[in-house]
């Protein structure tokens, strides 16, 4: 389901309360044009899945936290904000697998070099 | 009060890897546990954007080299799936029976380290490395590696299984079964294993799903669901085995869901052994071009030893665009700080080892 960034944390309340309590991931997808960012819910009681899906554009990369919603959020927050450069507002996303380096460009945007070899700080 | 910081790894011995672990600790009580990682952090995600799509399996199979084999068929099956391959029969039951034997073999390990965790190197941990040694030996004998098999081609394997694999297997399997009794004889009724994993890291069922763990991390918390069960792939389905639940919650309860799950493995073996029907498993070519992905984006879910992992693909004709991965260990890593709170210094090395967790998983 696509919904826009402003929607987010009413439309993750309102699944959670359904039932879907349970958080699998929380990823992104650069397309070049936009970035999508990729929420994927389960219901654990009657084994259904879900995603709830949000398009941002790369020069204004940032989604609100969930993690007063989901508290196992936390980690795969942290993840996609360093990886691919998005700002988590509303919260303190330090860094959590690439802890000493500079991160610029963000290593999972399709803008990341091949050729040249990157250093650290 | 005075709460004291104390660091513990990357390099220890109890942290099954290089995870670098910072407890604030006040007396002997842990306050709050934060994990430091990324240390064996590879870049598969990226580094598979890059490559041909049969190229990429080597790159899965380090992720987690306890259960190799588990890590191969996930991307082999999202690939599968993005591209309209369809699956043999045969190819569906030996992929489902080279799954459960790695699970086996995993499992096996796990019981091996969570005694070395509690100071028993010199007994358990050998007998379950040598057992595992028995299973490695099939699996190596089907693929021609001992731990790095890169056993899948789309739509099946690279070969068959030898003539005579069904007796050698079954026998591998009556041994494991006998010394699987065996330990639970010798750790069931051993104190020192009792003490130090009953009511140790209690994580309730309601906290498991809000923090997210999976596999029998979250099977022994009482919560019902098995990506096998609830979500059956390749010939599951048709094959009889329980879910392995318990509500005890703490450490102990873990244990028994794994030693419960080598049984169920060892049952579902068997089982399929026998009805596996003739045919040929043998997959397509590496070398074949590939025509155009059918489906551009695809999600696959597995059960494997260390719990849920969900690949996410988007596909490229030739390549992977991105492809995501849901690594369990790291969903039950990130709830280590939660469940240590309160616990003493001496048991979060108990509960370190009770969630199983394979660094290269965690990182990617």
């Amino acid at each position: 389901m696509k919904i826009d960034r402003e929607d987010l944390l009413g439309k993750m309340g309102e699944k959670k309360k359904e039932g879907f309590s349970y958080l699998v991931k929380i990823t992104a997808v650069d397309y070049d044009k936009h970035i999508e960012v990729i929420y994927f819910l389960r219901d654990m009681a009657r084994s259904k899945d879900d995603s709830i899906e949000v398009e941002i554009a790369p020069s204004d990369a940032w989604v609100p936290t969930v993690t007063q919603i989901y508290r196992s959020a936390d980690w795969y927050e942290r993840e996609m904000a360093e990886m691919f450069g998005i700002e988590i507002k509303n919260r303190n996303a330090r860094r959590l697998l690439l802890e000493k380096w500079n991160g610029k460009p963000s290593p999972l945007r399709k803008n990341f070099g091949w050729g040249e070899p990157y250093e650290r700080e | 009060m005075t709460i004291s910081r104390i660091n513990i790894g990357p390099v220890h011995p109890s942290t099954h890897g290089v995870l670098r672990l910072v407890a604030d600790i006040d007396g002997d009580t842990v306050v709050g546990v934060e994990p430091h990682i990324g240390f064996l952090h590879r870049g598969v995600e990226k580094l598979v954007e890059n490559r041909m799509y049969m190229q990429c399996p080597p790159y899965f199979e380090k992720l987690d080299y306890v259960a190799p084999m588990s890590y191969d068929e996930i991307y082999v099956a999202a690939v599968e799936q993005a591209l309209g391959v369809e699956l043999s029969e045969r190819a569906a039951y030996s992929r489902t029976i080279l799954l459960e034997l790695q699970r086996i073999a995993s499992h096996l390990l796990w019981l091996g380290t969570m005694s070395n965790d509690l100071g028993q190197f010199f007994g358990m941990f050998m007998w379950a490395f040598r057992d595992r040694d028995r299973v490695l030996r099939l699996l190596e004998e089907v693929s021609g590696a001992r731990m790095f098999y890169v056993n899948m081609r789309l739509g099946g394997l690279v070969r068959d299984f030898q003539p005579g694999f069904d007796e050698r297997a079954l026998e591998v399997l009556g041994y494991v079964e006998r010394r699987v009794k065996e330990y639970e004889r010798f750790i069931e009724k051993n104190p020192v294993f009792i003490e130090r994993m009953k009511n140790v890291g209690v994580l309730t069922k309601d906290m498991a799903i809000e923090l997210g763990v999976t596999g029998p991390v979250l099977r022994g918390s009482g919560v019902d669901y098995d990506v096998r069960k609830d979500n059956p792939y390749y010939v599951y389905g048709k094959l009889n085995f329980k879910t392995q639940v318990r509500s005890e919650c703490d450490c102990l309860s873990r244990y028994k869901v794994r030693v419960m799950e080598i049984r169920e493995s060892i049952r579902l073996v068997r089982e399929a052994l026998r009805i596996m029907p003739e045919g040929s498993a043998v997959g397509m070519p590496t070398r074949l071009i590939i025509p155009a992905a059918k489906n551009r984006i695809v999600g696959v879910s597995r059960e494997m030893p260390r719990g849920e992992c969900f690949v996410y693909m988007v596909a490229d004709p030739q390549r992977p665009y991105r492809l995501s991965i849901r690594a369990p260990s790291f969903a039950n890593l990130a709830a280590l700080g939660e469940m240590a709170k309160g616990c003493k210094t001496s048991d979060l090395f108990a509960i370190l080892g009770s969630l199983d967790l394979v660094m290269g998983d965690v990182d990617r």
